[in-house]
C-alpha cells in the first residue's frame, strides 16, 4: 500500500482550504488516515489511484470532493521542439518510452523528497517493481538535446547517482545498491537501455539508476522526465500522473517529439454512459444532470447528453478508470456510501447447509459425547511430523509448496492423527486424562476431502479404548466396516487395526507404538484413530 | 449450618449426660483418644453447640535438686541449723551443703564470720525461702528466686473441658440419629430394601470434589457455527470447496491481472500441479487482453495460458464461489462459504500464512451495491454489532468496493471486511448477466476479539486449558 505523506502548510494552500476540512473527509474519497503529526499527514491510498501518490493530486481531488472546484482540470501542452530518438534493438529489451520536459519548477527539498516518493509510489502500484514501468526525472539544463534511447553494451561506463566514480553498467548490476535490487530486469539481455543526450552524456541507465549528472538539485528549473517500459499504457499513465502533479504545483509541461509523436498530450479521453445502468447499479435516483455533477465532484468533465446519457472526460491520470461501472463507483463515493439507502434484496431464498458441513457437525457432536475435546490444527505442516515421526511412508498425493515460509510448514496435511498428536505434546503438562479430536479437510494431490481423527492419553488408554471410540463414532455416522489386522508402523503390532468399509481401507485405529510416543515426547499411551468421512453413506462427491 | 459428623452427635449424646466434662474424661467415655475428642468438640463447637475451654494450669515442679532440699531443707537452712555458738569456718567447711549454702548465707546476710569463728546474725531465718519452697506461688519473689536457682521449675499444663451449650441440648433433645454412616449405596441395598435403615454419608455441598471436562466444540468452531447459521437463516447456499485451486479460478476468472503483486511467489503458495483450463477460458482470455465484449479496455498485453494453469493453495474462498456462479447462471443466487484460505505471510501474533475466510455472493435481477450494505448490516448486527458503516475501497474484481466498519465499545470502529459488486469483467466471461454482490470478512478477527486472544495462533494450537475453560456459551455484548 501507498502510504503518502502530506504537508498542512502545502496542502492547505493547494486545496485552498485548512487541514481540518480535509483530514475530515479525506477518508471519504477512499484512504486510510495512518497518522496524524505536527507538520503533517500521512495517509494510505489504494493501489488503483497513484494519481493519489502525492499532496497535489491529493489536493485535486480533494478541491473537487470539497466543491472548491469542480470538474475537469486541464493542462495545457505545447510542444518543445525537442526530439527523443528510439533505437529498433530496443524492441525486444525494454520498447517503450515516454518523456515530457517540465519548465519552470521551484524546488525546496521537501519538495524534490516528494517528487522523489511519487516517483517510488509509482515504480510499485503502476511499474510492478520498476519492470513495466521505470521512471527518471534530470536537470534538463545539464545536457543537450536531441535525446537519445539507446541499447549500449554492458561495458560502457558512466557515474551513477550517489557515485564519484565511472563505473560500466555491469559493475552497477553488481556493486550499486539499486543495481542490485534490480538487475535481474535487465541482466540476461545482450545490451542494457541507455538515456544519452547529443553529446553522449549519460542521463540514465533505465530501470537502474540516473547518472549523476542530471541530478535534480534546489536550484533545478527544468526538468526531463524520462519513464521506460513493457506496457505502452502503463507508461503513458506514469507520464500523465507526474506531469499533472508538477502542473498543478505551477510548472509548465511541454511535449517532447518521439518517433513522429508529440507526447504527452495530456488530453481527457472519452466515455458515454447510462444513467439508468448507474442508477441500478447503485440503486439510488440519478438524472443526466444530478449525476454528471456528481462525477464533477470528482474531477471528471461530465455532461448529460440526453435523458439517460452523460458524456464523460476522464482526465489523463485517471489509469483505473478501465469500464463504465469505475465511474459508477466514483458517482457512488460523491453521493457518499453514508447516504446510500442500505435494504437486503427482497427475492425470496431459502437456506440450505452443504452435506459436507452438516455431517462434520454430526462428528463433532459424537466426537463431544464421547468425552473428546476439538481442537483446530493448521493444514500445513511437514514430512518430518506427518511421516517421519510417525513411522510411515510419504503418501503419494503429498502436496509441497513451492516456496514455504518456515521448514515447519513445507506440506499440506495428508493426515490429522500426527498433528493431534503434536497437540498432546503441546499439552503434557495438563491434567489427563486428554482425548482430543479434530475434524476436517486433508489433500489427496489437488483433491481436497475431510477425515476424522481422535487420540485419548492418560496411563491405561489402550487398543480396546481405541477400538471402542472408532466402533462408536463410525456407528453413529452409520459407516458400515469390518476390520482386518493392519500393518501400519505407527500403532504397536497386535494393537492395530484397520478400518475397511466398501471393500477399501478408510482409517485404523489402535495403541501408537512406543517409539512414535518417544518421537512426539509422550510418557502416556495414546489410544488413537483416524477415518475418512467420504465413507458415510450418500457423502457428496467433489 | 454445616451437617453434623457421626462423631460430633456420639460426643453430644454423651455431653447431655456429663454436661461439662474433661477431654480425657470424654475420651474413656467414647473410646477416642482426647485428640479426637477435642477435634470433634471444636466441629461441634463451630456449630454452636458446645463450648471448648482450654484450661492453661502453672505448676511449679522440683527438680532432683529441689526434691531432696524440700525434705532435708535447703542448703542455707540446713547450714543455719549446724551454726551453733562457737561453731568454726572449718567445722562448717566439712557440711555436705557449705559450698552452696554459705554464699546464699551470705549474700542474705544471715552470717558473719569473726576470725576463724562463724555466727548466725541476729534473727536469722530462712522460713521464708523454706515456705516458698514448700508451696512455691507466682506471687512469690523468692520462688522465681528457686527457679533460678534451678531448683524449681515452672510448667505449663493445657486441659480441655468441654461443655453442650443450651443449643446442643436443645438439638439432642430433639433426637440424634446415631446409626453407622455408609459411603456408598449397593444394589444389594437398594434390591433389598436396606436402604431404608442406611445413614449415608453427606457431603459439604459448597465442596465440588473433583472437576468433570466435558468433550466439546472448539471455541472458535463456534463463532463459525454462528455465522453460518446466520447466513443459513438470511436465505444463503452454503458452499465447500478445495483447498487446492488452479491460478484461473483464484485469479484470473477474477480479472487479477497475470502480473498483479498478490500473484507473486511472495505472497501466495504456488504448487507444481499444473490442471487443464476449463472450456470456454478464451473469453476469460479476451476479457483481460481486450476487455472483451463489455465497455472494458482490459489490461491490455498478452495473457498466458501456462500462468493460469498453476495450482495454488486458495488465496480466498471467491475462487470456490466464481465457479459455483459458472455453474448456476441463473438467478437468484444467494450462496456463502467458510473456510480456510493461504497467504504465504511472516506467521506473528496477528498473522497467519492459513485462516478461516467467511464469503457470501448475491445474484439476482435489480440487485443493488445498496442492496449489499442492507445484507451486511443486516449480517452484522445479527453478529451483535449494532454500529456499522461503510467507506469507498479498493478489490481488484469489485467495482463499487467497499469496507465494512463496525464500532465495539472501548475499542472504536474497526475493519471487519471487504465486499463490492462483482465487475463486468468477472461475469461476462462466465455469462452471468445480472450484478453479483459479494462479501469476504475475516473470521479469526471475531474470534479474537470474542475469546480475547492477544496471539491468533493459539486457535490452531490450543492450550486444552484455555479450551476446557471457555464455556460453550459466551454472553456476548455489542457483538463482542
Amino acid at each position: 500500500m501507498a502510504v503518502i505523506t502530506l504537508p498542512y502548510k502545502y496542502l492547505e494552500r493547494l486545496t485552498r482550504t485548512d487541514r481540518k476540512t480535509i483530514l475530515d473527509k479525506v477518508a471519504l474519497i477512499g484512504s486510510d488516515l495512518e497518522r496524524i503529526e505536527e507538520d503533517h499527514a500521512d495517509v494510505e491510498f489504494f493501489p488503483d489511484r497513484p494519481d493519489l501518490f502525492s499532496p497535489e493530486g491529493v489536493a485535486r481531488a480533494m478541491r473537487g470532493y470539497l466543491g472548491i472546484e469542480t470538474g475537469l482540470s486541464s493542462y495545457p501542452v505545447k510542444p518543445s521542439g525537442i526530439k527523443f530518438t528510439v533505437d529498433p534493438a530496443l524492441a525486444t529489451i525494454r520498447p517503450v518510452l515516454g518523456a515530457a520536459v517540465i519548465r519552470g519548477v521551484s524546488f525546496d527539498d521537501e519538495s524534490i523528497q516528494s517528487i522523489m516518493s511519487l516517483q517510488e509510489s509509482l515504480h510499485w502500484a503502476v511499474g510492478r517493481g520498476r519492470s513495466k514501468v521505470a521512471i527518471g526525472i534530470h536537470d534538463m539544463d545539464t545536457v543537450r538535446p536531441p535525446f537519445h534511447y539507446i541499447a549500449s553494451r554492458p561495458s560502457r561506463g558512466f557515474i551513477p547517482l550517489d557515485f564519484t566514480e565511472k563505473m560500466t553498467m555491469t559493475e552497477i548490476l553488481e556493486k550499486h545498491p539499486k543495481g542490485r535490487d534490480y538487475a535481474k530486469i535487465v541482466k540476461d539481455f545482450p545490451l542494457y537501455p541507455l538515456i544519452v543526450d547529443d553529446d553522449d552524456h549519460v542521463l540514465s541507465f533505465p530501470p537502474i539508476i540516473n547518472g549523476e549528472r542530471t541530478r535534480v538539485t534546489i536550484d533545478t528549473k527544468n526538468i526531463l522526465l524520462d519513464t521506460t517500459g513493457t506496457d505502452k499504457r502503463a507508461v503513458s499513465v506514469a507520464v500523465n500522473i507526474i506531469c499533472t502533479a508538477m502542473a498543478e504545483a505551477g510548472a509548465k509541461i511541454e511535449s517532447v517529439e518521439i518517433g513522429g509523436v508529440q507526447t504527452p498530450t495530456l488530453a481527457p479521453a472519452e466515455r458515454t454512459v447510462s444513467v439508468q445502468e448507474c442508477s441500478r447499479l447503485l440503486g439510488i435516483e440519478l438524472t443526466a444532470a444530478s449525476m454528471a455533477e456528481l462525477l464533477r465532484k470528482m474531477r471528471f468533465g461530465a455532461e448529460p447528453a440526453g435523458a439517460d446519457t452523460v458524456k464523460v472526460q476522464v482526465p489523463c491520470y485517471r489509469a483505473d478508470i478501465m469500464h463504465d461501472w469505475d465511474l459508477f463507483e466514483d458517482v457512488a463515493i460523491a453521493y457518499g456510501y453514508d447516504r446510500l439507502e442500505s435494504q437486503p434484496p427482497t427475492t425470496f431464498t431459502v437456506g440450505k447447509p452443504h452435506p459436507v458441513q452438516v455431517n462434520a457437525a454430526l462428528a463433532r457432536e459424537a466426537f463431544s459425547g464421547l468425552g473428546y475435546l476439538e481442537v483446530m490444527p493448521f493444514t500445513l505442516t511437514n514430512e518430518d511430523v506427518l511421516y517421519k515421526k510417525m513411522q510411515r511412508d510419504e503418501k503419494k498425493g503429498v502436496l509441497r509448496v513451492m516456496h514455504p515460509i518456515s521448514i515447519e510448514n513445507t506440506v499440506v496435511r495428508t493426515e490429522l492423527l500426527p498433528l493431534l498428536l503434536e497437540f498432546l505434546t503441546l499439552n503434557r503438562h495438563r491434567e489427563l486424562p486428554q482425548r482430543l479430536f479434530t475434524v476436517g479437510d486433508v489433500v489427496d494431490s489437488c483433491l481436497t476431502y475431510q477425515q476424522a481423527a481422535g487420540v485419548s492419553t492418560h496411563p491405561d488408554a489402550d487398543f480396546s479404548e481405541a477400538y471402542a471410540s472408532a466402533d462408536a463414532m463410525l456407528h453413529e455416522l452409520s459407516i458400515e466396516y469390518t476390520v482386518k489386522e493392519s500393518a501400519d508402523a505407527a500403532f504397536i503390532e497386535g494393537r492395530r487395526g484397520d478400518i475397511i468399509s466398501g471393500g477399501k481401507k478408510i482409517g485404523v485405529f489402535g495403541e501408537i507404538h512406543p517409539a512414535v510416543l518417544n518421537a512426539f515426547e509422550l510418557e502416556h499411551s495414546v489410544a488413537a484413530f483416524e477415518f475418512d468421512l467420504r465413507a458415510v453413506p450418500g457423502y457428496p462427491v467433489l | 449450618m454445616a451437617e453434623l459428623t457421626q462423631n460430633e452427635k456420639r460426643l453430644l449424646a454423651i455431653l447431655e449426660k456429663e454436661n461439662k466434662a474433661d477431654a480425657p474424661h470424654l475420651a474413656g467415655l467414647l473410646e477416642a483418644t482426647p485428640e479426637a475428642v477435642v477435634q470433634w468438640a471444636h466441629l461441634a463447637q463451630d456449630n454452636g453447640f458446645a463450648l471448648v475451654e482450654r484450661v492453661v494450669a502453672k505448676e511449679f515442679v522440683y527438680t532432683d535438686e529441689g526434691k531432696a532440699y524440700a525434705q532435708d531443707g535447703l542448703p542455707e537452712t540446713q547450714l543455719l541449723r549446724f551454726i551453733l555458738p562457737g561453731t568454726t569456718l572449718a567445722d562448717l567447711q566439712k557440711h555436705e551443703a557449705f559450698k552452696i549454702g554459705f554464699g546464699q548465707l551470705r549474700k542474705k546476710g544471715l552470717v558473719k564470720v569473726e576470725g576463724t569463728s562463724v555466727a548466725k546474725t541476729a534473727g536469722a531465718t530462712t522460713d521464708a525461702d523454706e515456705s516458698a519452697l514448700k508451696n512455691p506461688s507466682d506471687a512469690d519473689p523468692k520462688t522465681k528466686e528457686l527457679i533460678k536457682r534451678g531448683i524449681l521449675q515452672e510448667s505449663e499444663t493445657v486441659r480441655y473441658t468441654i461443655a453442650i451449650t443450651p443449643a446442643g441440648l436443645t438439638l439432642v433433645k430433639q433426637g440424634l440419629d446415631l446409626r453407622g454412616e455408609s459411603g456408598t449405596l449397593t444394589r444389594d441395598q437398594i434390591i433389598s430394601g436396606e436402604w431404608k435403615n442406611l445413614n449415608l454419608r453427606k457431603y459439604d455441598v459448597s465442596k465440588l470434589p473433583k472437576k468433570a471436562y466435558p468433550g466439546k466444540i472448539h471455541p472458535y468452531q463456534r463463532i463459525i457455527g454462528e455465522m453460518r447459521e446466520i447466513l443459513l437463516e438470511m436465505g444463503f447456499t452454503e458452499l465447500y470447496g478445495g483447498i487446492v485451486q488452479q491460478s484461473f479460478w483464484n485469479f484470473d476468472a477474477l480479472f487479477q491481472p497475470q502480473d498483479h503483486p498478490a500473484r507473486e511467489m511472495q505472497d501466495t503458495f504456488y504448487l507444481r500441479e499444473t490442471l487443464p483450463l476449463p472450456p470456454g477460458y478464451e473469453k476469460v482470455k479476451a476479457m483481460h487482453e481486450s476487455g472483451g465484449e463489455t465497455s472494458s479496455t482490459g489490461w491490455g498485453g498478452i495473457w498466458k495460458e501456462e500462468k493460469a494453469e498453476q495450482c495454488v493453495l486458495r488465496t480466498h474462498t471467491t475462487s470456490v464461489s466464481i465457479q459455483y456462479l459458472a455453474n448456476n447462471p441463473n438467478p437468484p443466487v444467494k450462496a456463502f462459504c467458510v473456510g480456510r484460505v493461504y497467504r504465504r505471510e511472516t506467521i506473528d501474533t496477528t498473522h497467519l500464512a492459513e485462516f478461516e475466510q467467511l464469503e457470501g455472493i448475491v445474484m439476482d435481477e435489480n440487485v443493488s451495491f445498496g442492496n449489499l450494505l442492507g445484507i451486511l448490516r443486516e449480517f452484522y448486527n445479527r453478529m451483535g454489532f449494532e454500529s456499522v458503516r461503510f467507506k469507498p475501497s479498493f478489490y481488484p474484481y469489485t467495482e463499487p468496493s467497499l469496507d465494512a466498519e463496525v464500532y465495539v465499545d472501548g475499542i472504536g470502529w474497526i475493519e471487519m471486511g471487504g465486499a463490492g459488486v462483482f465487475r463486468e469483467e468477472v461475469t461476462a466471461p462466465i455469462g452471468i448477466n445480472y450484478p453479483v454482490l459479494a462479501w469476504g470478512l475475516g473470521v479469526s478477527r471475531i474470534a479474537m476479539l470474542r475469546l480475547g486472544l492477544k496471539d491468533l495462533r493459539l486457535l490452531h494450537k490450543s492450550d486444552v486449558a484455555f479450551l476446557r475453560e471457555t464455556p460453550s456459551l459466551r454472553h456476548t455484548k455489542g457483538g463482542i
